[in-house]
């Protein structure tokens, strides 16, 4: 027994002492509530009715529910919808901002901050903001298009506008994310490979095709499969701006759970659809997990 | 040249609508409907604030922002720590473990927060809001913390186990200072999570533990369209976000991103 193991030892007990409050506030606030959501999904469970929490005469009907009827496949199809505006304007001005800011200068650098601030708003204040924009009377885009000749109604109690104009505000708020990704990816980028391109004589959008876009593809990767996770969660916006209506023209999963659960008292409907909304995460968080890990792998 | 006029001309465009919510927060309340240019400014909408409950609501979110981001501290740093220089099976699972908690949608949380917090009496208290903070607040300070103390080189603790501190010893008086502006961001982007938060606090709050964002949407429900208000407590509670970001600016995407990209 030398002293060396004996450090080893007393090394591994104070390594696990200070992961072990970690990891049990961990398991009681995440993994608990994730198996006691499981329980609750199976069962009719209403506040009304407390004895409904210990009922699992049919397991799966919240789940039957869901998927044969009409209103979950509805959220889903909406939730889609906006995801891949949202998610494809975010990439298209993320990607084409972060080439032009792309430049070594203090001026720049400066102008890279003042377009983090949309991303780090509070949600409220973005919500709040695009209210304001998309309220006939008080904002000043209603005006300006009817100064051009395109008189507009309000977008937000439009059946046909109010999902893109969601789209649009979460646009807003979320394109600095990627657009930060992206700079990241491109300041990496050798200059050798720029200039073999330039002395090969290609052109500007050849140079973006050919050379840039592949080295910038694994970041940009990973940024869409997380804006496209957070787009599924994207809830102030809907809140304040259209209640997921007109109708139910915005009502998107997430919107559509919150709205069985807390304002219909289904919590049991509500909890299958939350725990469903978990696995489609859990699927795409693997995803990021073996992408992020082969980009690391590259390096 | 036309780059950097084109950066300009498109930012002040990407600022405009916070441009405009602060214009409105300074309008005195008459003049908001009729749209003009001009107009006196006025602090009148943000002394109007100051009389009702939105100081209390401001001061529930400072005090659950503030609790929830020591309290991921304490917990978090250790443990980050000890998965930076421990090699052991479970390491991947647990980083997996904190990606999905990253990415889970609140409402999973909240449904089972609710049942909870109502059979314990947490509805309604500022402690229930600090606890569940505590899903998104210490995955992100174990990952994040964890890539700053890998960065420390060894051999500097190494020393001092060698004059004889112990782990914890050696952790506080070498390796914690060297990561004292890592230690400094993350704790503020704790804060600005913790602050922004607007669904947790809608669902498990009503009126004593309140917290800033749901009361301005009340302003909207409750009082009216009282549009300068609105505007001004909007300001209010973007002010403390915008002057950390600020300071961590460096820093965000790395939590933003916490389990998504290993180093």
């Amino acid at each position: 027994m030398s002293a060396r193991t004996g450090w080893a030892n007393a090394q591994r007990r104070a390594f696990t002492l200070g992961l072990a409050p970690a990891l049990i506030v961990l398991a009681v606030v995440t993994l608990a509530p994730a198996i006691y959501l499981v329980v609750t999904s199976l069962t009719p469970l209403t506040p009304v009715n407390p004895a409904s929490l210990l009922n699992f005469s049919d397991p799966l009907g919240n789940y039957r529910q869901a998927l044969f009827g009409s209103s979950f496949l509805h959220s889903v199809r909406l939730q889609l919808e906006l995801s891949v505006i949202t998610v494809g304007l975010q990439t298209a001005v993320g990607v084409g901002l972060a080439l032009l800011l792309n430049l070594e200068s203090r001026f720049m650098e400066a102008v890279r901050t003042g377009f983090l601030v949309p991303m780090v708003l509070p949600p409220i204040v973005v919500a709040i903001i695009w209210k304001v924009l998309y309220t006939p009377g008080i904002s000043p885009l209603y005006g300006a298009l009817g100064a051009l000749g395109i008189p507009v109604g309000s977008l937000i109690t439009n059946p046909v506008a109010a999902l893109p104009a969601i789209a649009l505000a979460d646009t807003w708020e979320w394109f600095p994310f990627t657009m930060l990704m992206v700079l990241a990816a491109l300041q990496m980028m050798p200059t050798e490979q720029l200039e073999a391109a330039r002395i090969d004589g290609a052109g500007a959008m050849q140079m973006f095709w050919y050379v840039r876009l592949p080295f910038i593809r694994p970041a940009l990767t990973v940024a869409v499969l997380f804006r496209l996770i957070d787009s599924i969660k994207a809830f102030p916006l809907i809140y304040v701006l259209t209640n997921g209506g007109p109708g139910q023209a915005t009502e998107v999963t997430n919107y559509y759970a919150f709205i069985q659960t807390f304002n219909f008292a289904y919590w049991g409907y509500g909890s299958a659809i939350a725990t469903m909304m978990v696995a489609g995460v859990f699927v795409l968080s693997f995803a990021v997990n073996r992408l992020g890990g082969a980009q690391a792998a590259d390096e | 040249m036309l780059t950097h006029l084109a950066a300009t001309a498109l930012l002040v465009l990407a600022l405009a609508p916070v441009l405009w919510l602060l214009q409105m927060s300074f309008r005195p309340n008459a003049d908001i409907m009729s749209g003009g240019i001009g107009f006196t400014p006025t602090l009148a909408n943000y002394r109007a604030l100051a009389g009702g409950g939105f100081p209390a609501s401001f001061a529930n979110s400072l005090m659950a922002s503030t609790s929830s981001t020591v309290l991921s501290l304490l917990i978090g740093v250790p443990a980050a720590y000890a998965l930076s220089r421990w090699r052991f099976r479970a390491r991947g699972q647990i980083a997996m473990w904190i990606l999905v908690t990253r990415m889970a949608p609140p409402i999973a949380f909240t449904i089972p927060f609710f049942l909870a917090y109502s059979w314990l009496g947490l509805l309604d208290t500022v402690g229930g809001l600090v606890i569940i903070y505590l899903t998104f607040n210490l995955a992100m300070v174990i990952w994040t913390m964890r890539s700053f103390f890998a960065a420390i080189p060894r051999a500097l603790e190494e020393a001092a186990w060698i004059d004889g501190a112990g782990v914890w010893m050696a952790f506080l008086r070498v390796v914690l200072p060297l990561t004292a502006p890592g230690l400094a961001a993350t704790g503020i982007l704790c804060f600005i999570m913790s602050w922004n938060d607007f669904f947790f606090a809608l669902i498990l709050t009503r009126t004593n533990a309140m917290t800033a964002p749901v009361a301005i949407v009340n302003f909207m429900q409750y009082a009216g369209w009282e549009w300068g208000k609105i505007a001004a407590a909007g300001m209010l509670v973007l002010l403390p976000v915008l002057i950390f970001t600020f300071f961590a600016r460096a820093y965000l995407v790395r939590g933003m991103m916490a389990g998504g990209v290993k180093e």
